[in-house]
């Protein structure tokens, strides 16, 4: 009880004397934060749509001619040699005639005096769930264009290509800011205690005469950089939520946005990161206090 | 600190040197007993190597050469729970006080009880009757860099007294003190005899020891002389 008091009376003088350098500490913990787990939310809602995308993938191989019923069994195994496949299609002229009707709808009309000739025999692939990787899918459709008889390949290679590409990128911000928040954490947190140490010197030395134990020393500063994480990182995550919040509203209706379904971080991830930003910014005060142990 | 038989040594000084950089000889070789609950003063003129002794007794400082055994321990070999330990033991009232000039009185008084996580009434009750006994009630919130030399003496002793400590070291307690001051001082450092803790005052005040029937050691370039027992 004793104890606690003064952990208490000891964080109250601290924040008096040292309040400036313990506003930035928290604004900064805040900022980074936040800039963390902004990144996360866009990089798992990409990632989520990409398995999205991923789901609808197909890849189209256009023919020079139709493949014989007899020999669709074998062309289905060269397929299957290289790729496991969910599903695999054989459109004749008259099916991909039919569907461009279709799509065409009351505009059909302009297809009147024409006969299917003009539209080329193709094989429709379904691969797996799992296939969601950009090198492998490039992989797949360059085996698939050296089939015989396969004059080209399509499976919105422009769009997957670019979607990857910023998926990537994301990956890199994310990891840029979570060393970000790692530094940040762990240098402004001890920085901080480290300047209020400093102002304590004289007193750390007279409480080391009186026989003032390592825990009596050490309790205040570590509860001191444990609750500057703890308000930091709750600022942070519900200044995300906020924002979150904002963006949903801002940009509901259609538009990018109904691509996918923008969710907020799942509980789990949230966390994580309130688990290892709290670590964080206590472990930057236990190196602070470290040195002052040794008086 | 172990209670034993009241006469068995507290401290045993045994051949210690203590030499400081470059070459400066604070004690030479020096060799005293101090029984459990003894009062013993310690002269010298200013420089003789009195401070150095109690700062070697208080941890603040290690032998050159020697030993230096309190309470049956080798102090240079005490891990540094035992130091600590020890140090909560130990009163020392420093000759430069040693106070935090912002704290008031009463906090720099409690500090030491705090350190031992003792009840924070009986802190109160121990720092008001130390107050009482000092002449200081009046100045309980006053910070201590706004207190004269005299009184910043008197806080110090407090302090040093405040857990009742099996061994109070003073230097100097009464260097800034009027009579009436150093009577009270006296009085306080009596009655913490009389209830077992043993003593050791360095002092050039010849009044406080003059008479007392207590063992007083003289402190000369460093070697140590029994004057009078």
């Amino acid at each position: 009880m004793q104890y606690i008091s003064f952990v208490i009376g000891q964080l109250v003088r601290n924040a008096k004397h040292g309040w400036t350098a313990q506003i930035m500490t928290l604004f900064t913990i805040m900022l980074s934060v936040l800039i963390f787990s902004f990144f996360l939310l866009i990089y798992t809602n990409m990632q989520k749509a990409s398995s999205r995308l991923g789901n609808e993938l197909r890849l189209i191989v256009y023919l020079e001619d139709a493949v014989p019923v007899n020999f669709r069994t074998e062309f289905q195994k060269k397929i299957t040699d290289f790729e496991e496949v969910e599903d695999i299609i054989f459109v004749s002229q008259e099916d991909a005639f039919g569907r461009l009707k279709k799509q065409l709808g009351k505009d059909n009309d302009v297809l009147d005096g024409l006969d299917a000739s003009f539209l080329p025999y193709s094989v429709e692939i379904y691969p797996n769930k799992n296939l969601k990787s950009l090198a492998r899918i490039k992989a797949f459709s360059d085996y698939l264009g050296g089939l015989p008889g396969a004059t080209k390949v399509q499976y919105g290679q422009e769009w997957i290509e670019r979607f990857g590409y910023f998926i990537s990128l994301l990956r890199i911000i994310v990891i840029l800011s979570g060393a970000l928040l790692i530094l940040t954490s762990v240098f402004m947190v001890s920085y901080t205690i480290r300047l209020t140490l400093e102002s304590r010197q004289e007193e750390l030395e007279i409480l080391r005469f009186l026989g003032a134990t390592d825990s009596y020393i050490r309790g205040p500063v570590i509860i001191e950089g444990f609750l500057l994480g703890l308000l930091g990182t709750i600022s942070g995550l519900a200044a995300l939520l906020f924002l979150y919040q904002w963006v949903k509203i801002r940009f509901s209706g259609p538009g990018f946005m109904n691509l996918f379904e923008f969710s907020f971080l799942p509980g789990s991830t949230l966390l994580i990161i309130f688990t290892m930003s709290l670590l964080l910014c206590t472990s930057g005060s236990m190196i602070s206090i470290r040195k002052y142990l040794k008086l | 600190m172990n209670d034993t038989h009241p006469s068995s040594p507290l401290i045993d000084i045994v051949k210690v040197s203590k030499v400081y950089p470059p070459n400066i000889m604070a004690l030479d070789n020096i060799s005293l007993t101090i029984n459990r609950g003894e009062m013993l003063f310690l002269t010298g003129a200013s420089g003789a190597g009195k401070s150095t002794l109690l700062k070697m007794l208080c941890f603040l400082e290690y032998p050159t050469k020697g030993l230096i055994e309190q309470d049956g321990k080798d102090v240079s070999r005490l891990s540094a729970i035992n130091l600590q330990f020890m140090r909560q033991q130990i009163g020392v009232a420093y000759q430069d006080f040693k106070l935090l000039p912002k704290h008031t009185v009463y906090q720099n008084i409690a500090l030491a009880m705090e350190v031992r996580y003792e009840n924070p009434v009986k802190i109160k009750k121990r720092v008001m009757a130390l107050l009482n006994d000092l002449a200081l009630s009046d100045k309980i919130h006053t910070p201590t860099n706004k207190l004269s030399r005299g009184e910043q003496q008197r806080v110090c002793l407090a302090r040093a007294c405040a857990n009742k400590p099996a061994l109070l070291l003073a230097d100097e307690p009464t260097g800034n003190l009027d009579a009436d001051s150093t009577a009270k001082v006296m009085k306080l450092l009596a009655k913490l005899h009389e209830a077992g803790t043993t003593l050791l005052i360095a002092t050039h005040d010849e009044k406080i020891y003059q008479n007392t029937g207590h063992r007083i050691i003289n402190i000369a370039n460093g070697k140590l002389q029994e004057s009078q027992s």
